[in-house]
């Protein structure tokens, strides 16, 4: 039984080494906020955070997930505070919403690296997830609304720090 | 709509059988309209049922939670619904809550008697409803804390959830109201109808973008989608669907090798006696990845059936032979004869304009969860018309549908895919054989072969103008699948101005613009091939989405062949004469406000570069927004088109919220431009060829374009915004292509190899 480190929980799985991770988060673990779409890597609604890196959840393996630190939207921030969600209700960015949380979690990739994206980083970081109620404009201005409030959260946070 | 089905006319939907309910006790103050089962014999398929049902109750706590009968895809149509009752009853933002109905036949649209959300009708017709539900809800509390607080209730001010005296500074909040127990009133039809209703300079509320209520759940994950839907016991459904989009019988199923798949528990070969598949196999098991394995493990034989040599090609011969014939179809409008005028027109113009098969792909793939208990069946969908699939589960199951509940859940996306109600059947008969619940998910593959698509469209146009270069006739004959007929419920056919019985009025919608040519016919033919070999639905917008685009870009043909300015030729076209009067005035000064915005005419453009117009009155002449766009595109010499601008204007007469409606029209527009470029199916030896998102592609972020949207409130009623926005880009585009390289492209989508083949010409 494969054992995961998932939103800094230890589970053991009952899964086979090449079940794609998307199924057990979602149906064993039961945590839904990860989106099947595609099943082929091509729209991002299944994205998670394999020690910080953006995959999509259904094109890796329960053994390629194995030993490393697993990120879900149901572990970004402890009571959905993370920048980017606070920017994404300020910016009212969901219609439907199936796709946002891999919007989010892809994001979330991008920011924790570079804290001051320039548009086309933005574009170039987001091209690969889709979004079928066409949200674009609202997801660009909430990303770079995040990163700002980030920037001033961390000046702040240093002004603080004794020198 | 067609004419058979109720508009709201400035006055209250039709409440006359209707008793409106005010109840009372502790546990909440309930207000609902009582059942009327039987609405419409045709769609009175769901039962008449026994859950407490209401359009909000209000908790001891305070807590108003508004029951929204209307399917939310992300059009935030619960939020809107609870905003609308929020500003009768003054009721405080912070204490509105939603939850989406059941299928039980009192939670229908008050105006088309049935749960069914389309036709961007949501808001225009549930608006007076709601209005009067949160004004009756203020009335009974107000009466009820007069009485407790001991002075006239004429002298109450109710506002955020509080009712207050000033004279004697007393007040109590809703809450306390409620725990009182004392709101007892009730209210008859008459009662509802006599209520005064705020009117638009008192509104605090609605004009006002507050947050929508959906929001929050959607960015950490706890919105619950059909396919999040968990139940114990339950068991998964992967689907085998055939290379053949309809007609094809499965011959054999071996599962020899599925066996062998951990947790496999069996295999079901769908018997659908609805008609809405054909050829369908599920494998069940524990998990879905099982199940998917199992299902890939399948060796089928398949009878292809008599569509699967068809291809696009095939339609398109038969949509062109069809439109050939003197007798095809049946009139939509029929105003003077074109055909006698034509022969003295000074000028006669001809033109063909085409749309390929489109695919809705909304991002949660198609699913449903379906259960046994006892008596009743337990559908668990996000569906977009509760009444029919209700019904369609039913037949799937072979019980009356009365003992259907659909449990409605939000949807990922919906863009008219979930009217169809395809996903309930091998739900319910994987269900009943392996006798647990069962969760079918489609796969991608799944989802875009078995679409229930645009169809591929024909259209031919016919103009014949004097010699002043007005337009004194034209002839509009529209091929097409049709999507409506489909369902059969006589009630959304409409009958046709030549009496050869009812057409399907979802394919021709826009053709009955509001220009004024005084010979005009419009005459919808069912491509019956096309019909049964690519069973289609409504994808947002419907036929306007293919009506104008060959009516706007046929308008500009005719304005640049008679040296006019192709947006002036429309405002002189938009006279307001006759039946015109009004809508035409308003589409005038729509696109007046966009050529504004957008700085039309007002500056030379680069060399390649283009701006084009076009107007709408989608989606139907009796529920329009007037809505204009002017595109600005930029042509490479390899014919590739970027877009540069979009600048969409549209008068939606009252806003509701207003940052809302701006989401929904940006997103209306991108699906016209993403309809304009981006997005084409096929149709060869029967099955659609696009499979997933590397095949069909959807815009994505890199392709976005700026966007401004305008909205014009004018104090007119409420009308729809999720749709007429796409109708206006696509032929917007095309015009702006030709402005930009004199390039006239009249097939969608708009291709690179299409533009520099028409560069050359």
């Amino acid at each position: 039984m494969p054992n995961l480190n998932i939103n800094g929980r230890n589970m053991s799985v009952e899964a086979a080494n090449d079940t794609p991770l998307l199924w057990v988060i979602r149906e064993q673990l039961q945590m839904t906020g990860t989106k099947f779409g595609c099943g082929a890597g091509l729209c991002g609604a299944c994205t998670v955070h394999l020690n910080g890196e953006a995959v999509r959840s259904c094109q890796t393996s329960v053994a390629d997930a194995v030993g490393k630190k697993i990120v879900t939207i149901e572990g970004l921030s402890a009571k959905g505070d993370h920048p980017l969600q606070k920017a994404w209700i300020a910016e009212q960015v969901p219609q439907c919403g199936y796709c946002q949380s891999g919007q989010i979690m892809q994001a979330a990739a991008l920011l924790s690296k570079n804290s001051n994206p320039t548009k086309d980083e933005v574009v170039a970081h987001m091209d690969g997830n889709l979004c079928r109620c066409m949200t674009y404009s609202r997801i660009q201005k909430a990303i770079l609304r995040a990163a700002s409030e980030m920037r001033t959260a961390s000046a702040t946070g240093s002004e603080r720090r004794p020198t | 709509m067609n004419s058979h089905v109720k508009i709201p006319q400035g006055t209250s939907a039709d409440l006359s059988r209707r008793s409106f309910l005010v109840g009372t006790a502790a546990t909440g103050l309930v207000l609902g309209y009582a059942a009327v089962p039987g609405v419409d014999q045709a769609l009175a398929a769901a039962p008449a049922h026994f859950e407490p049902t209401v359009w909000y109750a209000i908790a001891p706590d305070g807590l108003v939670t508004v029951t929204c009968g209307k399917a939310d895809m992300g059009q935030h149509i619960a939020s809107t619904m609870a905003q609308i009752v929020a500003e009768e009853l003054g009721a405080n933002w912070k204490d509105m809550r939603v939850q989406l109905a059941s299928n039980d036949p009192k939670f229908n649209d008050p105006v088309l008697g049935a749960q069914i959300t389309g036709g961007s009708w949501s808001t225009m017709m549930n608006f007076d409803a709601m209005s009067r539900a949160g004004a009756a809800g203020r009335i009974a509390l107000t009466e009820a804390a007069a009485s407790a607080m001991g002075v006239p209730a004429g002298e109450l001010v109710v506002r955020d959830s509080v009712i207050s005296h000033p004279k004697s500074k007393k007040s109590m909040s809703f809450a306390d109201v409620v725990k009182s127990g004392k709101a007892t009133k009730t209210f008859t039809a008459d009662d509802l109808k006599a209520i005064k209703l705020k009117s638009p300079e008192q509104y605090t509320m609605i004009g006002v973008s507050v947050p929508q209520i959906d929001i929050p759940y959607k960015t950490n994950g706890t919105a619950k989608y059909g396919i999040d839907v968990m139940l114990p016991g339950m068991v998964y459904g992967a689907l085998v669907t055939p290379p053949v989009r309809y007609g094809a019988t499965v011959k054999s199923v071996d599962d020899s090798a599925a066996k062998k798949v951990p947790g496999f528990i069996k295999v079901v070969t769908l018997d659908d006696k609805t008609g809405t598949t054909t050829g369908w196999v599920v494998a069940v098991a524990h998990t879905y990845a099982n199940a998917r394995k199992a299902a890939a493990a399948l060796k089928i034989d398949y009878d292809g059936g008599p569509n699967a040599k068809l291809s696009s090609e095939s339609l398109l011969t038969e949509a062109k032979r069809l439109q050939g014939l003197s007798d095809s179809g049946q009139f939509f409008v029929k105003d003077g004869d074109p055909d006698s005028v034509f022969g003295s027109a000074a000028k006669v113009m001809e033109a063909e304009y085409t749309t390929n098969i489109n695919i809705h792909c909304p991002m949660e793939p198609m699913n449903a969860t379906a259960e046994f208990k006892g008596d009743i069946l337990h559908i668990y969908s996000g569906n977009q018309f509760a009444t029919r699939s209700g019904a369609i589960a039913a037949g799937a199951a072979g019980i009356d549908p009365k003992y259907v509940v659909m449990h409605q859940m939000w949807l990922g996306g919906g863009f008219g895919r979930r009217l169809d109600a395809d996903m309930m059947v091998p739900a319910v008969q994987a269900a009943k054989a392996v006798g647990k619940p069962v969760k079918v998910i489609y796969s991608r593959e799944n989802d875009m072969t078995m679409d229930f698509s645009r169809p591929l469209t024909y259209q031919k146009i016919k103009a014949g103008m004097d010699g002043d270069g007005k337009i004194v006739a034209l002839s509009h004959d529209v091929v097409s699948a049709w999507p409506t007929a489909r369902w059969g419920i006589p009630d959304f056919l409409t009958p046709s101005v030549d009496k050869k019985g009812p057409l399907d009025s979802f394919t021709v919608n826009g053709a009955d613009f509001f220009y004024t040519v005084p010979n005009h016919y419009v005459r919808a033919i069912k491509n019956e091939m096309a019909h049964n070999a690519t069973p289609s639905g409504q994808l947002r917008s419907v036929a306007p989405g293919w009506t104008f685009w060959a009516v706007e870009s046929m308008i500009d043909e005719i304005a640049h062949a008679t040296g006019k300015d192709p947006a002036l030729f429309r405002v002189e076209l938009l006279d307001g004469k006759g039946k015109n009067d009004g809508g035409a005035q308003r589409l005038r000064n729509t696109l007046l406000a966009a050529m504004g915005l957008a700085g039309y005419g007002t500056k030379k453009l680069p060399k390649g570069e283009g701006m084009g117009v076009a107007c709408v009155s989608s989606q139907e002449r009796a529920t329009a927004s007037w809505t204009a766009c002017v595109a600005h595109v930029a042509v490479a010499p390899s014919g590739e088109v970027t877009v540069k601008k979009l600048t969409v204007a549209t008068d939606v007469g009252t806003q509701v919220n207003p940052d809302g409606i701006r989401a929904q029209v940006e997103g209306a527009a991108l699906w016209g431009m993403s309809l304009a470029l981006f997005e084409k199916a096929t149709l060869k030896d029967g099955g659609i060829e696009q499979t997933n998102f590397d095949s069909y592609t959807p815009l994505r972020m890199s392709q976005l374009p700026e966007v401004a949207v305008n909205v014009i409130a004018n104090g007119e009623k409420a009308t729809g915004v999720g749709e007429p926005a796409v109708t206006v880009v696509a032929p917007a585009i095309g015009n702006a292509v030709f402005n930009a390289v004199g390039a006239r492209v009249r097939g969608l989508p708009i291709s690179a190899e299409a533009v520099k083949a028409a560069m050359k010409a």
